[in-house]
Parts: structure tokens; C-alpha cells; sequence
């Protein structure tokens, strides 16, 4: 990976090491935004010629600079409102069965019975 | 089915099935045991005899009922007569639903699973179901419980970024639970709860299974047509593994798979049991009746039901509901674990939960089936216990007939001494029986693929196919001895009441490393090596016979390491051994699995691995922002909280990302105004150490 600041050229004039430092951040800033590089090397450069002197400086230029270009700080989907990962709630409740608290003889009477009934009696639907 | 209304007719053709299952089981049972209670030398030990057999009664029964239902099961496949195919519903209709509001969820539960197979999984099932042409009746929802904070941000990276790309948006949705309560049961529940209504059927997923979109309108086809049909189950086959142990476990599920799910199917019919994955639900009464309740007490026994599907089918029956296993539906499939160790610590939360259900043996209302299937979940860990005591009593018998002189006058009133008898030929016929019971199920297997459908070739050829069933026996013969003593550990420390963690399946081929191998045999090494010194050093001649036992305990480790090796299953791949279909001829969905799997990542600017999902979330300003907007919880915390997460900001200024822990990580991750100053805060860092902690200077200056 290069990063910008190998490449004195793209940015302005960066003498001291904390106008590199700035101009590393806002354009390490614009890539990880993922906006076209003519753009984003733009915004970089006009950051810069704001505020060159610290990363600081430099990135509260940028944050102005992007919110006035429209960026919002979330997400948006297409009716402006902030994304979501999931649909709208549809809720309702769901009761636990009751369970582990029966004696075995009930069970013990009701398996023979229901044994009883399917293998000998009562209608079938098929 | 409420009490006193008609009897549906598949049940009473199930009760019969039943009925005569146990007839063929019991009757066998009976006479097998009585040759084993006269053929055991009488050393006036009724008691330890008695034991034996009783012991060895149970595991009898145990294996018959397998070779029966493999029996019935190649009954259907060769006659290919079967009433009760649910599939029938189906037949002859084209590929499409009619119904409009007959929506469908597909639930992918992932607990901090690989994010890129969990994806690549659910594109392939995506675009399947969209060449049908079906896909507005279906919705994906990933539902994670992950608890890792790495693993979390890099799952709703990809979310959105499958969205973006597969324009999803509004058709797969992503929730994360903030508590992990009940877990995967638990995970569903919070989805039925929430968006439940909204769908008529759901498709549980594991996260690595694969449903083609043909199978999934089928069974949603099927369901229109029944009503009655709470749970379809399909019978997802294994695939993509290449350790040894996963290739071996992949040709016994194709081989003897298709012959149990058919004799499954057979006895069971409407009674089946939902194995918690690859199968579609009807969501109204599974709302309605399937919630599981914590079982009262304290202990390993009680709390959240782990093995929750085989209850929430028993539950499902007896709202009234069938479970079918669709036996002949293809399209389905599942990973299984690389590793003898990965194996086994799932069986360990399986062993657990399958306990679990002794309390629900009883339980008013369940059917009789379900009670079967219960004991049958309770007998698969149980019986490594038994057959663990059985082995014992035999070699301690053997022992005390070398040490103890042999009594022949028992009672002294008794004129004429009681000689031991040995009768050859019927201990010859018991063990030929068992052998039988236990081996001829698996050349079973291979009759439908010879006869049936000339697939052969598909397994590497006739005798390709019979030398792969050889050696899957010879190596069972080697794992079950290990399996055995781990899963009587399991029964044994569970009803001690040691309790199990929820940990995450290895679902690739890395293998086991010799590390791992001896940290978890070593006890079983020693207990293989003092077994068989024991015996040996006092009756030889008894040694042999318990020597495959014992060799296989002590080279547990090697066996361990060798089988989990992907390379070794390559070999045996190369060889044409344990070939299956999926192997010689990838079918499409897989192909497409295997090209979602090989997608490149998009760029990423920053000088760390794009698997630091904290990092991201903090740096990264698009992860950032998507994390944030996500957690749409805008409000201010109580002010102690606050405090505590301010605590954490500063921290993570002055030390950097990697001082704080997985819980202060997982505490500013739920905090997105905390993550935003977070965020500014790091970004304007002047320090260049600082700075460096976060992955803002590049490499070369640090």
C-alpha cells in the first residue's frame, strides 16, 4: 500500500513533520470515505491550505469542508432517515409451554389410552 | 390433532410400524441375552452377571434398532413404494408459488462464526433462490449472537456490503442481539417475536448450511399443500471438508444416510424429529406452542434446554402438527466438524443438552415417538457409558478368573461339582450376530447406489465404493474406542454437574496440532496403556481380545492429529477413496459457494487487517459511520454508565486500542456518542505513537 505522503507533490508545501502528519490524516481521511480520488484529493488539498499546521487543525478543516459538501456523519437510506439493518417491528409475544412438572402415572395412562385408541378405534381422515 | 378428533391414517400405519419395531427388536433382543447370561462363566457372582447382561441387553436393542431402520430404509429406496412421501405434495408441480402472502424468512443464526463463509453461504443461497424466480416470497434475516467485537462490526460490514452489491436492501436484514439469552432457540424466538407474524414459514439455517432455491419453493410447495405439516426436515448432506476424519464422515452420510433417513421415515412418518437446521417451518403454531420454558432447579439438567429442536418438535406434535423428514428432497447441505477434537467438543454441548431431556420424558401430551427419540438422544451418549462398564466388568471377570480359584461345589450340600461349560458355537453365533447387527447396515448402503441408481461412479467406481465402506469400518473400529471414553466422561461429568460453555464450531481444515492433541488424550493415552499393561501382565490370552480397545485409547493422540489432517484426506481423495458426488461432479450451488468464497475483498486503505472490526469501527470513517447509524439508540445512558464509558474513551487515547478488553470494547461499541468522540478525538491525535496505535501513520514511519 502507498500512502500519500510518499508523494510530496500531491498535497501542499509539507516542511515540518507535524504539516506531514496532517497532510497523512486527511488523506488517509478521504480514501477511507471512498469518494472519487479527484474529489477527495481535493478536499485534502483545500483542508490543508485552511489548517496545515497539525493534524488537528487540518481535520476539523476537513469535517467542515465534507459537511458542507453534504456528507452526513450516518448513514442515510433513501428517505433520509438513518439506515437500519431490519424491518419495521411487527411484535408480538410468544408463551413457554409448561413443561417437567407432571407425575408419570397421568402420562403412564394417557400414553395406553392414546396407544389404545389409534391402533384399535375411532375414524381416520385418510 | 386435538384429543377425541380423527385420527389422521399415517398415524395409525405409524403406530403399526411400531409396534412390529418392536416386536423385531425385542424378540432378537431376548434370545441374544439369554445366550450371553448362559454363556457367561457362573462364579457364583449373580449379581455382576446380571449387571452384564443387563448392560449388554440394552446395547443390543441400541444397534438392532439401526439395522432394522436401515432395513426398512432399503426397502423404500430399492421398491421406491412409499405412500407417506411427503414430497408427493410436490410432484408434477412447476417451480413457483401461488399464493402471495405464503412469505417465507430464511434465519442464518451465527455466533461469531468466519463472516466471509457465513456470506458467501448466504449469496449462494440468495442467487439460487432468485434463479427461480421466487425471491420476492423470501427474505433473509441474519440473526447474530456474536460476542466477539471484532466479529460483530465485520458482520455488518458485509451485510452492507452484500446489500450494496446484490441490491438487497429491504430483502436481507441483519439484527444483533445485545443478550444471548436461551441462544440459538433463544435468537429465533427474538425473531419470531419481532417479525414473526409477517411470515408464514421459516427456513432455519446453520452457518454453514446451503439450500438450493429449488428445494426451498418445494418445500414451501409442500407446506401449502399440508396444512397439517408443522416442521419439514430435509436431509442435509456433508460436504467441502478434506481432513480425513470430515472426508470419512461425508461418504457415511451419503452412503448410509439416504438408507436411515428413508427407514427413519418409515417408522417415524408424521413423528419425526427437527434436527434444528436445513428444514422449514410453519411460524404460527411454532410461535404459538414451541417456546421452551427453563427448566426449573439448579444444575447442568435444568436452565435453558440446549438440545432445543427435538423438544420443539415433541411440541409441535402435540399442538397437533406433523414433522416430516423429506427423505428424497436433494439440494440441502451441511459442513461437519474438521477434527476429532472439533467432533468432540460439539458432542460435549450435544451430550449435555440430549441429557437434558431425561426431565421431558414424561411430559403431558408428547407423543410416544417423541419419547422414543428422546430415549434414543439419551442412548446416543449413554450407551458410550454402558458399553464403557460392559468392557470393565469383562476384563475385570477375566482378571478374577486368573486370580480367584474356581468354585465348583457352590452349595456343599450338593453332590456332584457344577464344571463350567464352554460352548463355542454359541458365543460364535452372538458375536456373529452383532457383528452383523453392526456392520451389515453399512454394505446395505451401498445396494441403492450399485442397483438402484448406477451412480457408482460418482463414489470412484464398484470397487472403489466397497473399499472406502472397508476402510470406513476399520476406521470407526479405531475412533469408537476413543469416542467412547470422552462421551462416558461427558455423561459422567454433566451428572456430576459440570456445566458446558457455548463455544464457536471450527468450520475450516486447519487440523489439530500435537499441542492440542496431547492436551486433550493424554488421559485417555494413559488409561489405554494402564488398561492394557493391566490385563496383559495377568491374563494374556485376554489381552488380544481387548487390544483394538486398548491400542486405540493409547495412540489416541496420533490418531487425533492424523485424521484431522486436510493433506491425509487429500491423499485418500487423490486415491479415489471416500469419493463423493459433490467431489467428482460439483454440483452448482457449491461451484457457486466455492467462487463467493474466492471473491476478493474491496480495497481498504489502512495499514492493519481488515478483520480488526473494533479498529474499523473507530477508524474507519464508512464502518464507522454504518456502525453507528445502525445502533439507532441515540439515548443517553444512566450517568454512572456514562462515566464508566467516558473512563473507557481515555483510556483508549492514552493506551491505545489494544489496553482495552473484549467487554470495554463490546461497551463503546454500544455506545455510539462515545464511538463518535471516540472517533474525532483519534483522528486529530497529534502524537505520532498515539496515532500509530490506531493505524493512522503508515507503516514505514512507525
Amino acid at each position: 500500500m502507498t500512502f500519500p505522503a510518499e508523494r510530496p507533490e500531491a498535497t501542499p508545501a509539507m516542511n515540518t513533520p507535524e504539516q506531514r502528519a496532517a497532510g497523512d490524516r486527511v488523506l488517509l481521511y478521504v480514501r477511507g470515505l471512498g469518494i472519487r480520488p479527484a474529489r477527495g484529493l481535493a478536499l485534502a488539498a483545500r483542508s490543508l491550505e485552511e489548517a496545515p499546521s497539525s493534524p488537528e487543525g487540518a481535520m476539523d478543516a476537513l469535517e467542515r469542508l465534507l459537511r458542507e459538501e453534504g456528507f452526513s456523519p450516518d448513514l442515510l437510506d433513501r428517505g433520509g432517515r438513518r439506515i437500519s439493518s431490519f424491518p419495521p417491528l411487527n411484535r408480538t409475544v410468544m408463551v413457554a409451554e409448561e413443561m417437567d412438572r407432571l407425575p408419570w402415572r397421568t402420562s403412564l395412562v394417557r400414553f395406553l389410552r392414546r396407544w389404545r385408541r389409534e391402533l384399535f378405534g375411532g375414524k381416520t381422515n385418510g | 390433532m386435538a384429543d377425541g378428533g380423527p385420527v389422521p391414517a399415517w398415524r395409525r400405519t405409524g403406530s403399526r410400524r411400531r409396534l412390529l419395531l418392536l416386536f423385531i427388536v425385542l424378540i432378537p433382543t431376548i434370545i441374544s441375552s439369554n445366550t450371553m447370561a448362559r454363556l457367561l462363566p457362573d462364579r457364583g457372582s449373580i449379581l455382576l452377571d446380571t449387571f452384564l447382561v443387563a448392560v449388554f441387553t440394552t446395547l443390543f436393542a441400541w444397534i438392532s434398532v439401526g439395522f432394522w431402520t436401515s432395513i426398512a430404509g432399503l426397502v423404500i429406496l430399492l421398491t421406491k413404494k412409499d405412500a407417506y412421501r411427503v414430497s408427493r405434495a410436490c410432484d408434477g408441480l412447476d417451480l413457483s408459488i401461488a399464493d402471495r402472502s405464503a412469505r417465507t424468512a430464511i434465519l442464518i443464526p451465527i455466533y461469531n462464526e468466519e463472516v466471509k463463509r457465513v456470506i458467501a453461504g448466504l449469496r449462494t443461497t440468495y442467487h439460487s433462490v432468485r434463479e427461480t424466480g421466487s425471491l420476492e416470497w423470501f427474505d433473509f434475516f441474519l440473526l447474530s449472537d456474536t460476542t466477539d467485537p471484532d466479529v460483530w462490526v465485520e458482520e455488518e460490514e458485509a451485510w452492507h456490503r452484500f446489500c450494496i452489491e446484490e441490491s438487497a436492501f429491504g430483502r436481507v436484514f441483519y439484527r444483533k442481539r445485545t443478550s444471548n439469552t436461551k441462544r440459538k432457540s433463544g435468537n429465533v424466538a427474538d425473531f419470531c417475536r419481532r417479525w414473526g407474524k409477517s411470515y408464514r414459514y421459516m427456513a432455519v439455517f446453520d452457518a454453514d448450511s446451503i439450500m438450493t432455491g429449488e428445494t426451498l419453493v418445494r418445500l414451501v410447495q409442500i407446506m401449502e399443500a399440508r396444512p397439517d405439516i408443522g416442521i419439514l426436515q430435509t436431509p442435509p448432506k456433508a460436504v467441502n471438508r478434506e481432513t480425513l476424519i470430515a472426508r470419512v464422515q461425508q461418504f457415511a452420510n451419503h452412503v448410509y444416510g439416504p438408507l436411515l433417513a428413508a427407514g427413519l421415515h418409515f417408522w417415524q412418518l408424521g413423528d419425526a424429529q427437527y434436527c434444528g437446521h436445513n428444514a422449514l417451518i410453519r411460524v404460527e403454531p411454532f410461535m404459538k406452542h414451541c417456546e421452551l420454558p427453563r427448566l426449573p432447579g439448579k444444575g447442568p439438567l435444568s436452565g435453558d434446554i440446549l438440545s432445543h429442536d427435538y423438544v420443539e418438535s415433541a411440541l409441535m406434535c402435540r399442538a397437533g402438527y406433523g414433522i416430516w423428514l423429506t427423505y428424497d428432497l436433494k439440494g440441502s447441505w451441511e459442513e461437519t466438524p474438521p477434527t476429532l477434537i472439533d467432533e468432540l467438543k460439539r458432542d460435549r454441548r450435544w451430550c449435555q443438552g440430549n441429557l437434558q431431556h431425561t426431565r421431558l420424558l414424561f411430559t403431558r401430551g408428547f407423543f410416544p415417538a417423541h419419547r422414543a427419540l428422546f430415549i434414543n438422544g439419551i442412548l446416543s451418549y449413554g450407551s458410550a457409558l454402558l458399553w464403557l462398564i460392559f468392557l470393565t466388568i469383562n476384563s475385570a471377570q477375566a482378571i478374577s478368573e486368573v486370580l480367584f480359584e474356581p468354585v465348583y461345589m457352590p452349595i456343599l450340600r450338593k453332590f456332584l461339582p457344577e464344571l463350567p461349560v464352554w460352548r463355542p458355537h454359541w458365543a460364535i453365533s452372538l458375536l456373529g450376530s452383532t457383528t452383523l447387527l453392526l456392520f451389515l447396515p453399512k454394505f446395505l448402503g451401498a445396494f441403492p447406489i450399485l442397483l438402484a441408481d448406477f451412480k457408482a461412479r460418482l463414489y470412484g467406481g464398484k470397487i472403489r465404493l466397497f473399499l472406502s465402506i472397508l476402510l470406513e469400518v476399520v476406521l470407526s473400529m479405531i475412533l469408537t474406542p476413543i469416542r467412547m471414553v470422552f462421551h462416558s466422561l461427558f455423561v459422567v461429568s454433566t451428572l456430576l454437574g459440570k456445566s458446558v460453555g457455548w463455544g464457536t464450531q471450527s468450520r475450516d481444515d486447519r487440523g489439530t496440532t500435537w499441542r492440542e492433541a496431547l492436551r486433550a488424550h493424554w488421559w485417555g493415552s494413559l488409561l489405554g496403556i494402564g488398561w492394557g499393561a493391566v490385563v496383559y501382565w495377568i491374563t494374556p490370552s485376554f489381552f488380544w481380545w481387548i487390544s483394538p480397545i486398548t491400542f486405540s485409547l493409547a495412540l489416541s493422540a496420533p490418531i487425533s492429529v492424523f485424521t484431522g489432517r486436510a493433506a491425509v484426506g487429500r491423499l485418500f481423495r487423490k486415491a479415489g477413496l471416500f469419493l463423493i458426488p459433490e467431489e467428482v461432479e460439483l454440483p452448482p450451488p457449491l461451484r457457486a459457494l466455492e467462487d463467493n468464497l474466492s471473491r476478493p475483498d474491496p480495497f481498504f486503505p489502512f495499514p492493519f487487517s481488515r478483520k480488526k472490526g473494533f479498529l474499523r469501527a473507530v477508524v474507519d470513517p464508512l464502518v464507522h459511520s454504518l456502525h453507528t447509524s445502525l445502533l439507532l439508540r441515540f439515548r443517553r445512558g444512566a450517568p454512572s454508565r456514562e462515566r464508566a464509558r467516558d473512563r473507557i474513551v481515555e483510556k483508549a487515547l492514552a493506551c491505545g486500542p489494544d489496553s482495552l478488553t473484549r467487554k470495554e470494547r463490546m461497551a463503546l461499541l454500544r455506545a455510539p456518542h462515545h464511538l463518535r468522540e471516540l472517533h474525532r478525538k483519534v483522528w486529530r491525535l497529534g502524537d505520532e505513537k498515539a496515532a500509530a496505535r490506531w493505524g493512522l501513520v503508515p507503516p514505514e514511519k512507525k
